[in-house]
């Protein structure tokens, strides 16, 4: 009787997996070998014809054992994500920040809106720029074949890395200076200022580029 | 038509054939090239060689699982069922083929080839 699992250990190559994917993935492929052996048997052909006939179902090994160690390797969706998530993120951050830098540099003077005691500050012209920042997240986001949610975190991520910040400080602030209405109005009105206002305007620019289904290479991509 | 867009054809309705098979019972590999040859009359075929990495990377990616199960004659065979995850894929993926046909067939008529 034919030992497979020593057939495809002595041919397929697979190197940089863990030692159990190894031999879990030698096992199944010789029992796979095995079952269209005992098929082209039963279909009549003789022993060392059927041996070829299961054998055909590969060209190369070497290339089996390529495709099966990249198909295995968790390092793809990470560089998925990176190329889908953070990278897309990080751009329109970056973005957004500079355009910020850019309007108090050039001696903008943000457009204060007073509610009672407290004011909100709108910068115009950085707020106008938010929706191209929003577009270029999830635009490349889209092109890196992001799911649906990552090309709007990517697109909103200038908001939501404020939303973090802010939420990381009013604990902090509460602690230290104890809780009063004034105090909550006021993160209110940070929040709507440069969390809710410009996450608004960077969906605005992120929205084009949100539809349509993302699984990877589950379509043909004919551009 | 190029190389790199049959490949990611092939990838493509192999990914969507795995899916629905699995969607009706779980199988394992040789049946699932065995049943995919003799439901399309032999037009989709895979082979050891195209079906485990494609299979690999639809279980990492969480479509399907596999685990071990021996039958009555004591052989060990891997099965793969659909995940909850693979199924939510199926649908949407259904309907992303259907419109590539109709695209397809409205431009070149294939339908009626």
């Amino acid at each position: 009787m034919r030992d497979w699992k020593e057939l495809v250990k002595e041919r397929l190559a697979v190197q940089g997996l863990p030692e159990s994917d190894e031999e879990e993935v030698i096992a199944e492929l010789a029992a796979h070998l095995e079952e269209a052996y005992e098929d082209a048997r039963l279909r009549g052909l003789t022993e060392g014809i059927a041996v070829e006939a299961a054998l055909q179902g590969v060209e190369d090994w070497h290339v089996l054992a390529a495709n099966i160690c990249r198909a295995k390797a968790q390092e793809d969706s990470m560089n998925h994500r990176t190329r889908s998530l953070w990278l897309p993120a990080l751009v329109a951050l970056l973005g957004a920040s500079v355009s910020l830098m850019l309007t108090q540099f050039l001696g903008m003077q943000p457009h204060l809106v007073w509610i009672g005691r407290m004011g909100m500050t709108f910068y115009w012209p950085w707020l106008a720029t938010l929706p191209f920042f929003g577009a270029v997240g999830a635009y490349l986001s889209q092109c890196a074949q992001g799911a649906t949610r990552a090309r709007l975190a990517a697109g909103l991520s200038p908001a939501l890395i404020m939303l973090i910040v802010m939420c990381l400080i009013l604990p902090w602030g509460l602690l230290i200076d104890g809780l009063d209405f004034f105090r909550l109005v006021s993160f209110g009105l940070g929040l709507a200022n440069w969390v809710v206002i410009p996450g608004v305007a960077l969906l605005v620019g992120a929205l084009p580029f949100l539809k349509g289904h993302s699984s990877r290479e589950g379509m043909p991509a004919l551009e | 038509m190029t190389k790199r867009i049959r490949s990611k054809i092939a990838r493509g309705s192999g990914e969507l054939a795995i899916l629905a098979l699995l969607a009706e019972q779980p199988l394992y590999g040789f049946e699932i090239a065995k049943q995919i040859g003799e439901r399309t009359g032999g037009t989709l075929q895979f082979t050891l060689a195209s079906l485990y990495p494609l299979l690999y990377e639809m279980e990492k990616r969480g479509w399907v699982e596999g685990h071990w199960q021996t039958n009555h004659a004591g052989r060990d065979r891997r099965y793969y069922r659909l995940t909850p995850g693979g199924r939510r894929q199926l649908a949407p993926l259904r309907q992303e083929w259907r419109a590539f046909f109709q695209a397809l067939d409205s431009l070149a008529g294939v339908s009626h080839a």
